[in-house]
């Protein structure tokens, strides 16, 4: 999942090259990686490659700061997906 | 601009004066004579306010000189005070589910936002900082479409007002305005992160997302704007409106309210989706060309025209001769359609 998330952002959204290759652990946001219309981006694409549903609740820098951050974040989703299948 | 504080206190206590108290009588009145008192203002302001109509002519020879005389030139500034006064009224008469200012208003083009909507993923109406355009909004909302802006309340960012006087134009002009929105404003600031997913959700849930597309970027921005062709020259401006819709895949439409020569009825003219492919530049300038059409047709209705600091931001003149926008409390209460912009405010003014 972390090399989908992380190649996506580098293929799409990153847009200075001095940046690449991006550690799973940097943050896309002080680094002005990712902003406001780049979220949107990055949401659209997860939600049709990872079939999950982001809440506008869940927009929140802690969620997207990182590419970790954001896999943990694509789990926890994931997670509560089954929970609530499972009743 | 040369004001001295004498005249700007002059000003200040006319525009509250007027926005306060008589723009809210003068809505109560018939529609002829009230937009006729409005006019009778705007003229007061054309004749006494000389450094602002010196300016406004200047700009608009500068940009459409070789379409203008002199008395055209002159003509449109008083045109544009009067648009200035009227607006006030417009504002005044969304009371009662905005019914009097309905009455007034024709909507061409509804079909469009219809259609739009059928789609599912929403729509995006892009205008400028042209007209009554905050009342159009808001008329779009009353008139049962769920309306959404994308926009700051300058009141709330301009420097130099005091806390009453930001109550004063939040109670006076955007709460008036606010009611007929279906959310509130999403109001693109410093540090402010998800405004774009923000506005995406509420194309999700089959909304409408309203947004000027003119505004001048600031400095943060100037990274994240892209050159258009506009009144003869390429234009600085942020295209965030159509990167949303080439994410979201919402329809893009534009929309322009045009006030009559009575000065009190007007036309709010939408148009079909605006074709969003190739690259978000192209798109973008697509939608610029439209707005820049509108301004042509009706020069006197573009905001902007007295703002010189504002218009060589934008790139249109050059950036001398005008310092930024005094504080003056005639303005347009809310402007904006920079999108994205994430710094305080410069306040476009009228009147």
């Amino acid at each position: 999942m972390e090399d989908v998330v992380n190649d996506y952002i580098s293929r799409e959204i990153v847009q200075d090259p001095a940046l690449l290759p991006l550690a799973n652990e940097t943050s896309l946001l002080d680094g002005g990686i990712l902003d406001s219309l780049s979220l949107v981006r990055l949401v659209v694409f997860l939600e049709e490659r990872f079939q999950v549903t982001v809440g506008e609740a869940d927009l929140l820098p802690e969620n997207f700061d990182t590419v970790n951050a954001i896999c943990s974040y694509l789990r926890a989703r994931d997670q509560e997906r089954r929970e609530a299948a499972h009743g | 601009m040369g004001d001295s504080h004498a005249e700007r206190l002059l000003r200040s206590v006319e525009g509250v004066a007027y926005w306060g108290a008589v723009a809210p009588v003068i809505a109560c009145l018939p529609g002829a004579p009230g937009y006729r008192l409005a006019c009778r203002r705007g003229d007061w302001n054309f004749r006494y306010r000389p450094a602002k109509r010196a300016e406004l002519m200047r700009n608009l020879r500068q940009l459409l000189g070789d379409e203008l005389s002199p008395d055209d030139a002159l003509r449109l500034a008083r045109d544009w005070f009067r648009f200035a006064s009227c607006e006030a009224v417009d504002v005044m008469r969304l009371r009662y589910r905005a019914r009097p200012l309905l009455r007034l208003v024709e909507i061409r083009g509804r079909e469009h936002l219809d259609a739009a909507l059928a789609g599912g993923k929403g729509a995006i109406l892009c205008s400028a900082h042209f007209g009554s355009f905050d009342c159009a909004f808001s008329l779009l909302g009353a008139s049962g479409f769920p309306v959404t802006t994308i926009g700051r309340w300058q009141h709330n960012y301009t420097a130099g007002l005091s806390p009453a006087e930001r109550r004063f134009w939040d109670w006076v002009y955007a709460r008036r305005l606010r009611r007929h929105r279906h959310r509130p404003n999403i109001e693109p600031w410093a540090g402010r992160f998800g405004v774009a997913a923000q506005a995406a959700a509420i194309l999700r849930a089959n909304e409408v997302i309203t947004i000027a597309i003119d505004a001048p970027p600031l400095d943060s921005d100037l990274g994240r704007t892209v050159r258009a062709p506009f009144l003869g020259h390429r234009a600085r401006l942020l295209p965030g409106a159509v990167t949303l819709a080439q994410v979201t895949g919402a329809p893009l439409l534009m929309g322009f309210m045009y006030r009559a020569p009575d000065y009190r009825h007007q036309v709010l003219e939408i148009s079909a989706p605006v074709p969003m492919g190739g690259d978000t530049a192209t798109a973008f300038a697509r939608c610029a060309a439209e707005v820049a059409a509108a301004i042509r047709r009706s020069p006197a209705h573009w905001v902007y025209w007295p703002s010189s600091a504002d218009l060589a931001r934008i790139g249109l003149i050059p950036p001398e001769g005008s310092g930024p926008a005094a504080a003056d409390p005639d303005r347009r209460a809310e402007t904006d359609g920079g999108f994205l912009h994430d710094a305080s405010a410069d306040v476009p003014a009228r009147g």
